[in-house]
């Protein structure tokens, strides 16, 4: 009975920002599985006295016990609360998601966009991108930063400090200097 | 006492090297710079510098990672009391009375009054560095594994107990933190740990690139949710400033003194600067007779939270030093900078690492008087860089978190756990869950286990080994104590409540 309107508190919210105590319930699940797969795998390991002293297992064994029990009093906490008080107020200011994937999602890519051509050349298509669409700067400006920083920065760790940063498929050949 | 001074002459010496000084002043600049955009903060600035500062010799290394500590927390106040705007957690408190001291006319003496209290913090945070940490390394030769781990578990009880939030939730980051430290080889037996058969997980997960995500990309997500917008006080320092400040300071030294004594305890016992401004900020709002008046731009409600910040940073250098503990996660990412140039923090530095030890201790002394009059001479030049438009900067300290992240390993892996460390700090901010907790968890995962499970071979696999140990024995009761104290505490004032 419990999971199942556990379980209705999911998607549905979640796309509206979610709110305070459905993530906490939702957080302390996390954690909880989280101890579980820690401790079948200190289990695995061995969480007894080894050969020679305490196994491998032993203390992330500790670790997963003590995890799954704090957890479980924050879930029950979060639960009373929940069904007496309702789900409390919005996780997220409203709207505030849209900012924050706009921050999120073009980084995302940015770090996806590196592995081809290297962290340079992404970053350089990534601060284009967030000054012009984002953030509504003019284009004298965007391009400006958007060269001129990448490349000094490029300069300074590749070329100055011997720092060799990520080139990705194609990045030797772009960037070739 | 004589020995301290004429060690603190040799590392004089070793700061006063041209290259050195230089590095201080650069270091400095950067710090301030760090300390005044929001989403740029000490510990994520240092994590960042960390690859860069590995091709330097170690003391001008190290002397630059502090010093970017030193002006992030000189920095973050500028913002506060001009824009509203906290460039730091522990400039939060500096809000509270120096933004409405700045709005209503005085922005400059605001300024100063900062900047004052900031530098006698720290003045004395260096006394009791320089006095107090070689009497703590001497005692904490004796130390064994069992009371290495007590130590530790001092450390994460402080958190529990006395961190004020949730202390489940504190429990929950510490133990998630030692989990992310025990992923990946375990390095006494060698087996592989947690990693579920991937490859990926067999590295491991390093705690720069966790703080680059937690305190860079979350801090972010925080402040595009909120919005930024600045509204600029436009100020200049004057001579008449400073008057003003340093003739307030001393009318009011109570502030002053309760400040610097709360920073320098809080930043020795971990916990660091931020909370340390909020109690100083409290303590004496209580205490003074003009309590009402706080919030409306006080002197004294602007002086003892900035003393008290700038105390606790110097300060929580010496459990660093001494114990190898750091006391803030900013202290955790510089303790990973001596790690990597192969220098263990802990008593024996002071034995074999004399000149480092104390052209560091040295470095701090020179940093801070330094940043006083580089903040003093240039606050309104540093708080103009927050005229940059959001949404260019931003993008800018994403790119260059990424450029940590990565070559702390040079693995591309870690640029996407940063990401996901941004995620997670983010939902751990919303949530309550505390950060920095687990940040040290993570640092001192390593040492804590290896710790106990060197303790528990001395003691044949009986956990009694930790309290038959006259040295080990009062830092557990001491830890068990604390934890639980959040427990005690009520059971304590039913007892007892009614008599006081």
């Amino acid at each position: 009975m419990e999971i199942i309107s556990l379980h209705c508190l999911l998607i549905s919210d979640c796309l509206k920002g979610g709110n305070m105590r459905k993530a906490e319930i939702w957080v302390s699940l996390a954690f909880i599985f989280l101890g579980v797969i820690v401790i079948v795998d200190s289990i695995r390991l061995g969480f007894m006295w080894g050969s020679a002293g305490p196994a491998s297992g032993f203390f992330p064994f500790y670790l997963g016990v003590g995890v799954v029990i704090s957890s479980l009093f924050v879930f029950s906490k979060a639960f009373a609360k929940y069904k007496k008080e309702g789900a409390g107020k919005p996780l997220m200011p409203p709207g505030a998601i849209r900012p924050i994937l706009w921050v999120l999602i073009p980084s995302a890519s940015m770090i996806v966009i590196t592995e081809f051509v290297g962290l340079h050349i992404a970053a350089a298509l990534f601060l284009a991108f967030y000054m012009r669409v984002v953030g509504k700067i003019g284009w004298a400006t965007t391009l400006l930063v958007g060269i001129i920083s990448p490349l000094s920065l490029y300069i300074v760790f590749d070329k100055l400090f011997l720092i060799p940063l990520p080139q990705g498929l194609w990045g030797a050949y772009l960037l070739r200097f | 006492m004589l020995e301290n001074i004429s060690n603190l002459m040799v590392g004089l010496a070793v700061v006063f090297q041209p290259y050195n000084l230089m590095i201080i002043v650069v270091g400095l600049i950067l710090g301030i710079i760090v300390g005044v955009l929001p989403g740029l903060g000490g510990a994520n600035g240092v994590a960042i510098l960390i690859p860069v500062v590995v091709t330097m010799p170690p003391t001008a290394g190290i002397i630059l990672l502090s010093m970017i500590y030193w002006g992030a927390l000189y920095g973050g106040s500028i913002t506060s009391i001009l824009f509203n705007i906290p460039g730091e957690p522990w400039a939060v408190a500096a809000t509270f009375d120096g933004y409405p001291m700045a709005k209503g006319g005085r922005p400059g003496k605001a300024l100063v009054l900062s900047f004052l209290a900031h530098g006698v913090g720290a003045i004395f945070g260096c006394i009791v560095l320089t006095f107090f940490s070689p009497i703590l390394a001497e005692f904490a030769l004796k130390f064994g594994p069992a009371e290495v781990f007590a130590v530790m578990m001092l450390t994460f009880s402080a958190f529990v107990g006395l961190g004020g939030k949730s202390p489940l939730k504190t429990v929950v980051a510490i133990l998630f933190g030692f989990i992310l430290a025990a992923v990946g080889m375990d390095i006494v037996s060698g087996q592989l740990r947690m990693t579920y058969g991937t490859v990926v997980l067999m590295g491991g997960f390093n705690f720069i690139v966790a703080v680059i995500g937690l305190f860079g990309l979350g801090e972010i997500f925080l402040t595009v949710e909120e919005g930024l917008k600045v509204e600029g006080i436009s100020t200049r320092i004057g001579l008449k400033d400073i008057w003003e400040g340093v003739k307030d300071v001393s009318r009011n030294p109570k502030a002053l003194i309760t400040g610097t004594l709360v920073g320098v305890w809080m930043g020795f016992k971990p916990g660091g600067a931020t909370p340390a401004s909020f109690m100083a900020y409290g303590f004496t709002k209580q205490s003074s007779p003009q309590a009402a008046e706080f919030g409306k731009g006080v002197s004294a409600g602007i002086i003892a939270p900035e003393a008290a910040a700038h105390g606790a940073g110097t300060s929580a250098m010496i459990p660093m030093i001494t114990l190898g503990i750091p006391g803030s996660p900013t202290m955790a990412v510089i303790m990973g900078g001596l790690m990597i140039f192969g220098l263990q923090p802990g008593p024996m530095l002071f034995k074999e690492n004399v000149d480092f030890v104390w052209g560091l201790i040295a470095s701090t002394w020179m940093g801070n008087i330094i940043g006083f009059f580089v903040v003093l001479a240039f606050a309104p030049i540093f708080a103009s860089v927050l005229k940059v438009r959001f949404a260019i900067f931003m993008p800018l300290i994403i790119y260059v978190c990424a450029i940590g992240a990565y070559a702390v390993n040079n693995r591309m892996i870690d640029v996407y756990y940063m990401l996901l460390f941004g995620v997670l700090g983010y939902f751990f901010k919303k949530l309550d869950y505390p950060i920095a907790p687990m940040v040290l968890a993570l640092v001192l995962g390593d040492m804590a286990e290896s710790a106990m499970r060197q303790a528990l071979i001395i003691g044949h696999g009986s956990p009694i080994v930790f309290f038959t140990l006259p040295l080990a024995l009062p830092l557990m009761v001491a830890a068990l104590i604390i934890f639980f104290w959040p427990v005690i505490a009520p059971v304590k004032a039913k007892l007892f409540g009614k008599k006081a």
